[in-house]
């Protein structure tokens, strides 16, 4: 087991990604370098510094024990019990860091702790395997399915992330998650082909996550482009043309609010 | 039907101003009739007097009648030199204010709704005949003649009430308003029967309490004392709830006739407390379908006036938090969300009835409350972190060099931690001690036999049987003085301060800490940045959050040893309403960083922007004080975006969210929506947001209203997902 491992930050009451009150744990590092990507901070393997203004620097990156992070994770144990939440482990990529997670994984799940991982799925096969036996549900991103999309995108090998989709859906609980991008897969085609390589998989569960520009301020705070800044946010009727595609072909799917 | 929105329209485009208030001169006709009797006697034809003789009000679209519109003449109607001459006798008579026990009270509705109006004449005759031959029969006759006089006008009001609206009903042909006629008619004698009556019943006596000037008269739990009636008009057909819902949002709306008719305090209107669900009497579960009534009524109002409660416990209903987090999350503020499991506790240690603890209710903004029992509510505010000022300095301030405090060393002299904290108890005992004495010459100024209040304590138990007035034995429990003890996380967090710089690191003295607060970190600013990032209360860190619980403790041992001027209680708050800002206003700087005259923390809140770990874990260290020692109550602002309401799943969230608090043993939580833009554009353009209510304190209030440093107050609590 790797004793260190390196954070983001943490947020407590996290109410959006999984069941009941979570913490989420935000990893520092990320593989990929997705366009629309709302926590650019935790792109860098090594840290960040998001400068907000004058007197507010953020830096994002600190290095913490597996002991110190559960510490962190249980403060909220009678939130978790209470309302049938627990733990996000999120980023960046928190696979790129299996081996340290799997240490704290097992003492959360060794605690009753629920376990979700938020992952794009692009890694090799083995750090879902470290992890996996300690992990309840796993929230799987696919934003792209064709070679083209991914590249401009830069959302990863669509190869690999559909194989670790299918092998890691015959063993664990997993729901895929696609985020509705404007101008790259807000439309009825691209959502069709997704859709199809999604079913392929049997996910117990679609969620699509509307695009939104919160992440706009930390482009700003970073010094870089951001490529939304003027996109305007999806329309609802739109959405719910996706969630039929979705399940005409037999999987439950919903919008995320 | 929904018949609200028609009334709301109506009530709104009538043109209020222009008008004189002429209460002092309803008063006057009745005094000067009676010049020649006791004062008590005179008082009461005087109160009579505004009760017969204001002229009835009738909308067209009311339900149910009863309107303070009265109070009111077409400036000109009455020469200046009349009301000049009538206020100037009725100010000879004397004027009672909260001090003095007056209002934020909760009336005994449910013994006026059991006997009616003719069934309270016949106890006041029958109690006139069990003490004629008592040896101060004739201070008892005199106050229930007294009682007497108001309430055979307070019928005669109900009758006019009746003969306005038929003559209004007749005109318009308006079938409404014939059958609130006669309602009324039934009602100026004889006791509700149904839903409707009942709530008739109870506008009447209060609109009665409005013409006598009070103010914060609650409702008290409304639930409990109409639900008889409501089951049973409900098992006839007789009502639905959406027609209970419309007749109650009907009655609540007119609490905004305060502001319509010009007479808006800071957040434009009355408080008029409202308690729903809790406990029952014999301690199960109170809530029913009438909490849920209420509480789609007074979302339908959208006004600041019902400062609504909800009443949690351990086996409140989860569709009961979810139904009020729906209405929080409109963005209204309220209901407050109250833990029974720590006020009644709190209240049983003051040695009241078990059964009448569960019974409470709240009147103004949290005050805890015996329903009908004890006399009207006052309270004070208790500047706690001031006399933390003076343990640093001699009892002096340290903006003015005064004396204000106990002389108890210099700093230079105070070698440890627990030294201080004897220090600091002996200048909040000596401060208690002032603030509590003071309260009580101000609250005796008058002679209780005088000045009795013949007609309020009729809706006291047990006054009229005992022939006593509310403020003079007849309240089955003495009066009580509530101190809202502010700045407890300003305190906490100093405290936590001073122990690791001064008395851990060992970075400065105590004496140079002192000076430096004195000339408010002028050339020091990299010490207060840093006395800025040490551990703060709101973040579950033991190492500050143990001065809170130490604090609250002490508070309630130094306040629970004083007694008002009956032998009843000083009970301690949690709670500051807005003065945490003039508090602050009056303070140096303090050693947690804050600077010279900043507001204190709100309430008992963390101090704002010093959460900073999140919701969850300010409810971990909110809750770690012992509040089964607060009896008046807690204030515990939360700021939520309107986001987190957004679905039943996120609802779910955030009530999982109130029970770990509550189970915890905290008391109070209070929740704005309103997000930060909305708040910051209202700011900006004011006139498109007239109807914007939020939470302040203990109370909502029209945003706009409020001045701009409360404005930024609210602005500055930390927001949450
Ligand atoms: S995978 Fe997630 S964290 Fe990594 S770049 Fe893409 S959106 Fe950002």
């Amino acid at each position: 087991m790797i004793e260190r491992g390196r954070i983001s930050r943490i947020q407590y009451f996290s109410t959006g990604d999984g069941d009941g009150i979570r913490t989420t744990v935000f990893m520092q590092g990320c593989n990929l370098r997705c366009a629309w990507c709302h926590n650019p901070e935790t792109q860098p393997l090594d840290t960040a510094i998001l400068n907000y203004s004058e007197d507010k620097r953020v830096l994002s990156g600190e290095d913490i024990t597996a002991d110190e992070l559960f510490k962190r994770i249980i403060k909220d144990e009678v939130f978790y019990i209470e309302s049938g939440g627990g733990v996000t482990f999120s980023g960046g990529e928190p696979l790129l860091q299996a081996d340290f997670l799997s240490g704290v994984a097992k003492m959360c799940k060794g605690r009753g702790i629920n376990v979700l991982f938020d992952t794009a799925g692009c890694v090799p096969y083995q750090c879902f395997e470290r992890v996996a036996p300690y992990t309840d549900t796993f929230y799987f991103d696919v934003k792209a399915v064709t070679k083209e999309d991914c590249e401009k995108y830069r959302c990863g090998d669509p190869k690999l992330v559909l194989d670790n989709l299918k092998r890691l859906c015959l063993k664990s609980n997993v729901v895929v998650r696609v985020p509705i991008i404007p101008g790259h897969n807000n439309s009825k085609e691209k959502i069709e082909q997704i859709a199809g390589n999604v079913a392929d998989a049997h996910p117990s569960r679609v969620d699509l996550l509307p695009f939104h520009r919160l992440g706009a301020g930390k482009y700003r705070a970073m010094n870089k482009e951001y490529d939304y800044l003027y996109t305007e946010p999806l329309k609802k009727s739109d959405l719910e043309q996706y969630v039929c595609i979705f399940e005409d072909l037999g999987l439950k799917c919903r919008i995320e609010k | 039907m929904n018949k609200l929105n028609m009334l709301i329209t109506e009530m709104n485009s009538i043109d209020f101003t222009n008008r004189d208030d002429i209460t002092a001169y309803l008063a006057y006709m009745g005094y000067r009739e009676h010049y020649a009797e006791s004062s008590l006697i005179a008082r009461a034809y005087a109160t009579a007097n505004l009760f017969k003789d204001h002229k009835p009000f009738i909308y067209n679209y009311d339900r149910i009648l009863g309107s303070i519109n009265g109070r009111y003449a077409p400036c000109g109607a009455y020469s200046q030199a009349t009301l000049q001459h009538a206020a100037n006798v009725c100010a000879s008579y004397g004027y009672m204010g909260f001090y003095q026990n007056i209002d934020h009270f909760t009336p005994d509705y449910p013994t006026l709704l059991q006997y009616g109006i003719g069934g309270m004449l016949n106890r006041i005759d029958a109690s006139e005949a069990a003490h004629k031959g008592d040896s101060d029969a004739a201070q008892k006759l005199d106050f229930l003649q007294g009682a007497r006089v108001c309430m055979q006008a307070f019928s005669e009001m109900v009758k006019n009430y009746a003969c306005a609206a038929r003559k209004k009903g007749e005109e318009t042909q308006n079938a409404e308003l014939l059958m609130a006629a006669d309602i009324a008619d039934k009602l100026a004698f004889s006791k509700p029967d149904t839903f409707r009556e009942a709530l008739q019943l109870v506008w009447f006596a209060h609109i009665s309490f409005l013409y006598e000037g009070r103010y914060a008269m609650a409702l008290g739990r409304m639930d409990q004392y109409l639900y008889p009636y409501y089951k049973n008009d409900v098992e006839n057909g007789v009502i639905t709830s959406e027609e209970a819902v419309d007749l109650v949002a009907c009655t609540l709306y007119k609490i905004a006739e305060k502001k319509l008719m010009n007479a808006p305090t800071m957040w434009g209107g009355d408080v008029v407390n409202i308690a729903i669900g809790g406990l029952k009497r014999d301690g199960s579960d109170a809530t029913n379908e009438l909490s849920y009534v209420i509480l789609e009524a007074v979302k339908r109002c959208n006004i600041p006036g019902p400062n609504l409660s909800a009443r949690m416990h351990k086996s409140t209903p989860d569709e009961f938090y979810d139904a009020c987090l729906k209405v929080i999350g409109t963005g209204l503020g309220y209901p407050a969300l109250m833990n029974d499991e720590a006020t009644v506790p709190a209240l049983a240690d003051c040695g009241y009835d078990i059964e009448d603890c569960r019974d409470y209710s709240m009147v103004g903004c949290i005050e805890a409350f015996i329903s009908g029992k004890q006399p009207p509510w006052a309270d004070g505010r208790y500047n706690t972190p001031k006399y933390l000022e003076f343990a640093l300095n001699d009892g002096r301030c340290m903006r003015d060099g005064v004396l204000y405090g106990l002389k108890t060393g210099k700093a230079e002299d105070i070698t440890s931690m627990q030294q201080l904290l004897d220090v600091f108890v002996a200048q909040m005992e000596f401060g208690a001690l002032e603030t509590v004495t003071i309260f009580n010459n101000e609250n005796d100024r008058y002679n209780r036999k005088r000045y009795c209040q013949p007609y309020l304590s009729c809706y006291c138990q047990d006054c009229i049987n005992r022939a006593k007035d509310i403020n003079d034995g007849g309240a089955v429990y003495p009066s009580v003085y509530g101190l809202g003890c502010m700045g407890i996380a300003t305190v906490a967090d100093s405290l936590a301060a001073i122990e690791k710089t001064v008395f851990i690191d060992k970075k400065l003295t105590l004496a140079q800490l002192r000076d430096i607060l004195i000339a408010d970190f002028e050339g020091n600013e990299e010490l207060r940045q840093e006395l800025l990032s040490l551990p703060k209360y709101g973040n579950n860190d033991d190492f500050v959050d143990k001065y809170a619980v130490w604090l609250l403790d002490k508070q309630y041992e130094i306040f629970s040893k004083l007694r008002t001027r009956d032998g009843g209680r000083v009970y301690i708050a949690m709670a500051s309403n807005v003065q945490n800002i003039s508090a602050g206003s009056v303070c140096a700087a303090t050693p947690d960083g804050r600077r010279n005259g900043a507001p204190m923390s709100d309430a008992a809140s963390p101090m704002h922007g010093m959460d900073r770990n999140g919701v969850t874990s300010v409810v971990l260290s909110v809750s770690k004080p012992d509040y089964t020692k607060v009896a008046c109550g807690s204030v515990v602002n939360q700021k939520f975006t309107p986001s987190a309401f957004s679905s039943d799943e996120k609802i779910a969230k955030l009530r999982a969210l109130i029970k770990v608090y509550f189970a915890r043993g905290a008391q109070e939580m209070q929740i704005n929506s309103v997000g930060r833009k909305t708040l910051i554009d209202a700011q900006e353009h004011p006139e498109r947001y007239s109807d914007l209510v939020v939470r302040v304190s203990g109370f909502s209030a029209y945003y706009t209203y409020l001045t701009r440093d409360i404005q930024n107050d609210i602005l500055m609590r930390t927001e949450n997902d």
